[in-house]
């Protein structure tokens, strides 16, 4: 039987090595994370909010304290077997974007499809449809270098959806666009979790994206300051 | 999926790409041309020395090799024709020669030279074509005191064509001999030592000079020298009372060369090898470093480790491949070209006279000219793709 929640966080510590100091990252984090939410973690610069991003995503390791994502301890198993995990039930969004540079827009999209081994057909129909969702059916065949910044985290976020995965994470995923695009790429995040019900947690320090999260989880030195949601807050 | 990245991946840096993939073709180029002209080297000097001086194989007396004896012919070959009869019955078999080998002095009347002759058969002999003939004619059939002289010889004895020489040795009683001899020809073998000692004359000369009616080995020359070891078998199961030594025995040079050969070949490869893996690593390795931030996405999105090692060892390969092919197509068209242009060497070490440079073109030369530069690429991804697959995801990804 699953969980209510997709991500649960109990007691986590993180530091990191600056020169001969280490720098605490994160301290005594607690968060639960239900299905189909859409929360932002939010907080200035060197806050932690990529820190728990990270380690949620399963590609960081805590010094302490344990993660379960999805129903599976993931802090008892060396990062390098979590593979299948990151593969199945996560998608990543970059900042910048981090497309494969010498694949197309339709192979970039493909790519988590074939480490599923999924048959050509199938792989071909949810490619087809996850770049019609984001609006890049006639850019198929260009490569990251031929597309804009707009369109290039399009495909971002078609490669991050195209595996059904139950839990997106997107790290400052408008920090490299213009207003515009980035308010465009906001309503397209959130019609995609509205239908799919696929629990989105961004990290970012934009108001309009923290304006438009069901919940906001706010980070300051390490440690979680608030967490509520945005009518909360806009209440407050 | 692999093999499309790993393609792509090699064009995406096309000059760095190129200038390794020259460093694999000149690697492929000079084992093919080395390689050819090693084999050449060989098979020119094997036919040589076997059509020209040792024949494929020798038929001698049982124990001759053992034998202690200071006289000439003591263990002659006793009923030479019959022996050849049946050697001869074989269709592998082109011809046989009957031989003697004597040792004695050659004396002009005012100065005398130590000589090694061979007594040959000379319609025989003009088929082995052994010798070039620098001055006057070929031994002819009838005539017992002809000789040929080498040309070393020929000059320390200051003799031309038409002049006579003495001939002295040990008969096959023990006692002295001597015998005048008309020099009909002066000839060059190539080799120095050999020439300025050496004498050709006829079987029946040697015989009279000798007091004998017999001779002293038979040499077997074969239409194709891969059946060697098949009619060397078949004689022994045919003719008894013989020992047989085949050509690999007779020939200690060819074997010295062969060895001196195979030494600067390993060597080249050796370099070779090492150029290919540095350069080959290097533009891998740095592949790596430029797109660490892309490893970090490809893990993060469920890449394994052993996909990403695949990934670029698959570029190693696709290099590999690349390379050796231009290699094997560039290095065969040199090798026509070669082949083609006539170009004359010195003459190596010990002999007067060069020779044509040729590069012979052997499926084995060609396989393992591919073989070193596909392998070695393969060899020198493994590193750049072992450190690939073991960076840390989160460094990875902040890697800029």
């Amino acid at each position: 039987m699953t969980s209510k929640h997709v991500i649960a966080v109990t007691g986590v510590n993180k530091t990191y090595p600056l020169g001969r100091i280490r720098v605490r990252a994160l301290s005594d984090v607690d968060l639960t994370i239900g299905r189909g939410e859409l929360i932002a973690l939010a907080g200035p610069s060197g806050s932690g909010k990529t820190t728990l991003l990270n380690l949620i995503g399963c590609i960081d390791k805590p010094d302490d304290g344990r993660i379960v994502v999805d129903d599976v301890d993931v802090t008892r198993v060396p990062l390098h077997r979590l593979s299948t995990l990151r593969r199945d039930t996560l998608g990543f969004i970059f900042q910048t974007f981090n497309l494969i540079p010498v694949l197309t827009a339709y192979e970039n999209v493909e790519y988590p499809l074939l480490l599923q081994n999924l048959p050509r057909r199938e792989r071909e129909t949810r490619v087809r449809h996850w770049l019609r969702e984001v609006g890049l059916e006639q850019q198929a065949k260009q490569r990251p270098d031929q597309l804009s910044g707009g369109q290039r985290q399009r495909v971002a976020i078609a490669r991050a959806m195209v595996t059904d995965p139950k839990l997106v994470l997107a790290d400052e995923p408008t920090a490299n666009l213009d207003s515009e695009t980035a308010a465009r790429i906001l309503d397209l995040l959130g019609e995609i979790n509205a239908r799919t019900r696929c629990t989105f947690v961004f990290s970012t320090h934009d108001p309009s994206l923290i304006a438009r999260a069901e919940r906001v989880v706010r980070i300051r030195d390490g440690r979680i300051e608030h967490d509520t949601t945005a009518a909360a807050l806009e209440v407050a | 999926m692999i093999i499309k990245l790993a393609l792509r991946n090699i064009l995406r840096n096309g000059r760095r790409s190129a200038i390794t993939l020259t460093v694999i073709v000149f690697g492929a180029v000079g084992l093919i041309l080395f390689g050819g002209y090693k084999a050449r080297t060989f098979f020119a000097l094997r036919e040589s020395t076997i059509n020209g001086r040792i024949g494929h194989m020798q038929i001698f007396k049982e124990g001759y090799a053992k034998s202690q004896s200071q006289k000439p012919l003591d263990r002659a070959l006793d009923d030479a024709a019959a022996i050849r009869k049946e050697i001869e019955r074989d269709p592998r078999v082109k011809m046989t020669a009957a031989q003697i080998t004597l040792m004695g002095l050659i004396s002009n009347g005012e100065k005398s030279e130590t000589f090694i002759a061979t007594a040959v058969e000379p319609p025989k002999e003009r088929a082995m074509n052994s010798q070039r003939i620098t001055a006057g004619k070929e031994l002819s059939d009838n005539e017992a005191d002809a000789v040929l002289i080498g040309k070393g010889l020929a000059e320390s004895m200051h003799v031309k064509p038409g002049d006579y020489l003495t001939l002295m040795t040990t008969t096959t009683a023990g006692s002295l001999n001597a015998m005048d001899v008309r020099v009909v020809g002066i000839f060059m073998t190539g080799v120095k030592e050999f020439d300025e000692r050496a004498v050709k004359m006829p079987i029946a000369g040697a015989q009279q000079l000798l007091q004998t009616t017999k001779i002293e080995k038979l040499l077997v020359f074969l239409k194709n020298t891969d059946d060697t070891a098949a009619v060397h078998r078949l004689i022994t199961s045919r003719v008894h009372g013989i020992e047989i030594k085949e050509w690999s025995d007779l020939a200690p040079f060819y074997h010295q060369v062969v060895a001196l050969y195979n030494g600067i070949f390993g060597f080249l490869g050796i370099v070779v090898f090492a150029i290919v893996v540095f350069s080959v690593a290097n533009t891998i390795l740095m592949s790596v470093f430029e797109r660490t931030r892309e490893i970090g996405t490809l893990m993060a999105m469920g890449t394994t480790r052993g996909r990403l090692r695949a990934m670029f060892m698959a570029e190693g390969v696709g290099i590999g491949i690349i390379g050796g092919l231009l290699g094997l197509a560039i290095g065969m068209l040199l090798a026509m070209l070669i082949n083609r242009g006539n170009v004359m060497l010195p003459p190596p070490p010990g002999y007067t006279v060069g020779y044509r440079l040729q590069i012979m073109m052997q499926p084995p030369v060609l396989i393992t000219a591919f073989l070193v530069s596909f392998i070695t690429a393969t060899i020198s991804s493994i590193l750049p793709a072992l450190k690939a697959s073991r960076m840390k995801i989160v460094d990875a990804l902040g890697h800029i």
